[in-house]
């Protein structure tokens, strides 16, 4: 693993010599990031930054890593060959009905080439695959996995469960790292998480425009793997550096050509697909994902704790699938949505059962609606050809 | 008519073995354990993904066609992510009977316990409020002691298990559980019994089969105990939700009836859904020396990710201790027997070979 980030960080880097941009810049970071795991410097804390208030961890001196994004992002993945990867964890018995993001991350155990963890957090959302799989990972070093388990309900109860188990994990942090946690270095991350959150709501102010001036699938790849970030001043250089370049795009007009407003939802695939090709062939854009969604209000740095385990807590997939009904209803009419694709991943079993709420909700609001069915990183469950077929019949639906 | 209605208790069903019992009798209800109760999907394809884990499917398709208009209210509990959101479904296009969603906290400490504790007395005060009783701790009390007692009976069942030749078969005693969680308490109280208070049949000296012990999810049906008896090995145990793991653990009624309620089923053994794949396997070793276990066969429904996930690890560790091991997959209604019979022989015929040279 550590090869391939080397090799794809120097790409990256030759990209940024050019000139700076938000995109290049997380990327950058974020290999970075996968590259200090390996540094027995700091102390490695597995962890799934979508899935965790990682403002908490910023305020330590260790090197998240993101095993899922990691994994998920290795060169074989990104050109249709993570298969490979994942056979090594099917022949140990993991079947092709667990999910491809799960079944890498083992595949990739086996061939030994994560790093060795100091931490394995994990969390009960989005799904228990996850945190199975975090398990896998932590007794095959013969470490304990620990859980932030969210629950559904959104109470003074839950609140105090989450705030709680927040409080244990720092104490793991503690004793990983051998310091105590300041609390005014986790008031400064959470103030920079703030900063963040804003800065972020006035990118997605500025991708309500016509024709819409950034990329709602860059946006949802930042929103997926940048969520490392929260709490980290990378995730403040990163908006500052992308609201430059929208700003420089309105100014001179550059902005792609733009026939249809897409609503994306919930994440794009890893994997190399056709589907972005044939969008923008057709010249429909992808406005708004509902991975880039700010749905938590400014946390509190008074309360980190309770802030965060609130964060956790609003998290639109931990909830009842209303609240991301709400949200993706309210984001037609933002972002003036004039088709709204969701992508089925294989084996996504909480995604897929929420689904025909979702669906009803969005055709009762009157917006064509794609069920793309597909795998995040597995080409052996993508078909180029049927995706072909199914997005044009879109495209002629929404010519109307 | 009136009368009836009153003289009868409601109906309250439950999925997850972590939904208490003790709080829906404490309420003047009956429990009820639900399955899915159909044969052949009609509906359930137009609403859902055809890789679901076939429970949530069949319960689905169950509540769509009506099959449980029987009951006066459902919990739901968090036992998955799939069960999480067939709450939502069901609220949403099925509505009737009531529902209830219950959270079951992943984490097994006392931070845990204080949440479960508050879960299930936001359960207490929705029966209340729904059914118009009240729960009082004198009532909660019984109900434990009430379900103490059932449980030290079915666990006694289990025990005699231990010996050989085997006094009951798995398909009988999967039968009885099955019964016991879906009819009326009061009936099944001397059923259960009557089965302890029977004679234990003697098999003929010589003719000791295999003893096999089943783990994950066999489903409702004794399809699974019957395909291994009739390949002429005992089913001596099954550790599942529905047996021996359902049962284990009582509950010890401190001052806080309700927090005495949760302390004993988040601390019961826990199942695939709670983290501690290592604790699981320490236990399953432990029965297979109990119960001198020749080989297991580990159960999963087809699109379950837990068990997916712990036949992946059950495996190897079985085989790196010599312990022959067969992991099925199932599709709820068992639908696939005929591939799983030859499996199931050809186990069944390595067990034996293996027992012959030991």
């Amino acid at each position: 693993m550590q090869e391939r980030y080397q090799m794809m960080l120097e790409m990256i880097q030759a990209r940024l010599l050019e000139k700076k941009r938000g995109m290049d810049f997380f990327i950058d970071a974020l290999f970075r990031n996968i590259l200090r795991a390996y540094d027995p410097e700091l102390p490695t804390v597995y962890v799934s930054g979508y899935a965790f208030p990682m403002e908490l961890l910023w305020a330590f001196d260790v090197t998240p890593f993101d095993f899922e994004i990691a994994c998920n992002n290795l060169p074989e993945v990104m050109t249709g060959n993570g298969s490979g990867l994942m056979l090594e964890s099917e022949k140990r018995g993991y079947s092709r009905n667990i999910c491809s993001f799960d079944r890498l991350i083992i595949g990739c155990l086996h061939q030994g080439i994560l790093p060795k963890g100091d931490l394995f957090l994990t969390s009960s959302y989005y799904c228990h695959g996850k945190a199975k799989t975090n398990e896998v990972v932590a007794a095959h070093y013969g470490m304990e996995s620990v859980l932030l388990d969210v629950p559904n309900e959104i109470s003074p109860a839950a609140i105090t469960y989450v705030a709680t188990q927040l409080r244990n994990i720092a104490a793991k942090l503690e004793a990983v790292t051998g310091t105590k946690l300041d609390p005014a270095r986790l008031k400064e991350s959470i103030h920079r998480s703030n900063q963040a959150r804003a800065s972020l709501l006035t990118i997605c102010d500025w991708m309500k425009r016509r024709p819409c001036p950034w990329n709602g699938v860059e946006a949802c790849l930042l929103g997926l793997g940048g969520a490392l970030f929260w709490g980290s001043p990378v995730r403040i250089e990163i908006h500052r550096l992308l609201l430059t370049q929208i700003l420089e795009r309105v100014e001179k007009g550059k902005t792609i050509p733009e026939d249809y407003r897409i609503l994306w939802f919930p994440w794009v695939p890893v994997q190399n697909t056709n589907i972005f090709k044939i969008l923008k062939e057709n010249c429909a854009n992808v406005v708004m994902a509902e991975a880039s969604f700010v749905f938590w209000p400014e946390l509190d740095e008074n309360r980190p704790f309770e802030s965060l385990a609130m964060k956790a807590l609003l998290d639109p997939h931990v909830g009842k699938a209303e609240r991301r009904i709400q949200n993706l209803v309210q984001s037609i009419d933002d972002y003036q949505i004039d088709g709204a694709i969701h992508f089925s991943t294989t084996s996504c079993y909480h995604e897929n059962t929420a689904f025909p709420i979702i669906r009803d909700a969005i055709k009762k609001k009157g917006v064509p609606l794609l069920n793309l069915s597909g795998d995040m990183s597995d080409e052996r469950n993508y078909s180029a050809a049927e995706t072909n077929i199914r997005i044009s019949a879109f495209m002629e639906l929404l010519a109307g | 008519m009136n009368e009836q209605l009153t003289i009868a208790p409601r109906r309250i069903g439950w999925f997850c073995s972590y939904v208490p019992e003790e709080i829906i009798l404490a309420a003047g209800c009956e429990p009820v354990r639900l399955e899915g109760r159909v044969e052949r999907f009609q509906e359930i394809d137009s609403y859902l993904h055809a890789n679901l884990c076939f429970t949530i499917r069949n319960i689905f398709e169950s509540g769509l066609r009506k099959q449980y208009d029987d009951l006066d209210a459902v919990i739901f509990a968090n036992s998955c992510d799939g069960m999480r959101r067939l709450y939502e479904l069901w609220s949403h296009y099925i509505q009737t009977p009531a529902a209830y969603f219950l959270e079951i906290p992943k984490n097994r400490d006392e931070n845990g316990i204080s949440f479960f504790s508050s879960q299930l007395l936001n359960l207490k005060n929705q029966l209340e409020e729904d059914f118009a009783v009240s729960i009082t701790a004198e009532r909660l009390v019984q109900a434990g002691l009430q379900m103490n007692e059932r449980r030290g009976k079915m666990l006694e069942l289990f025990e005699r298990q231990k010996a050989s030749p085997l006094p009951y078969k798995g398909s009988e005693l999967h039968t009885l559980a099955i019964q016991e969680g879906r009819l009326p308490k009061r009936d099944m109280y001397p059923e259960i019994q009557s089965v302890l208070e029977k004679p234990v049949p003697v098999q003929p000296v010589g003719k000791a089969a295999p003893r096999l012990l089943v783990s994950g999810n066999e489903g409702t049906t004794p399809t699974l105990f019957r395909l291994i008896e009739n390949s002429n090995a005992d089913v001596v145990l099954f550790d599942t939700c529905r047996g021996l793991n359902h049962y284990t653990g009582m509950v010890s009624m401190g001052n806080d009836p309700i927090q005495s309620i949760a302390r004993r089923y988040l601390f019961k053994p826990a199942c695939a859904r709670m983290p501690g794949s290592a604790q699981r396997m320490e236990r399953l070793a432990a029965l297979i020396d109990e119960y001198a276990i020749d080989g297991v066969v580990y159960s999963g429904v087809q699109f379950c990710d837990y068990t997916l996930f712990e036949s992946a690890l059950i495996e190897p560790f079985l085989k790196a201790r010599s312990l022959p091991v067969l992991v099925v997959e199932n599709d709820y209604i068992w639908s696939n027997t005929e591939q799983i019979r030859t499996r199931i022989e050809a186990f069944v015929e390595m067990t034996q070979n293996k027992r012959r040279t030991a």
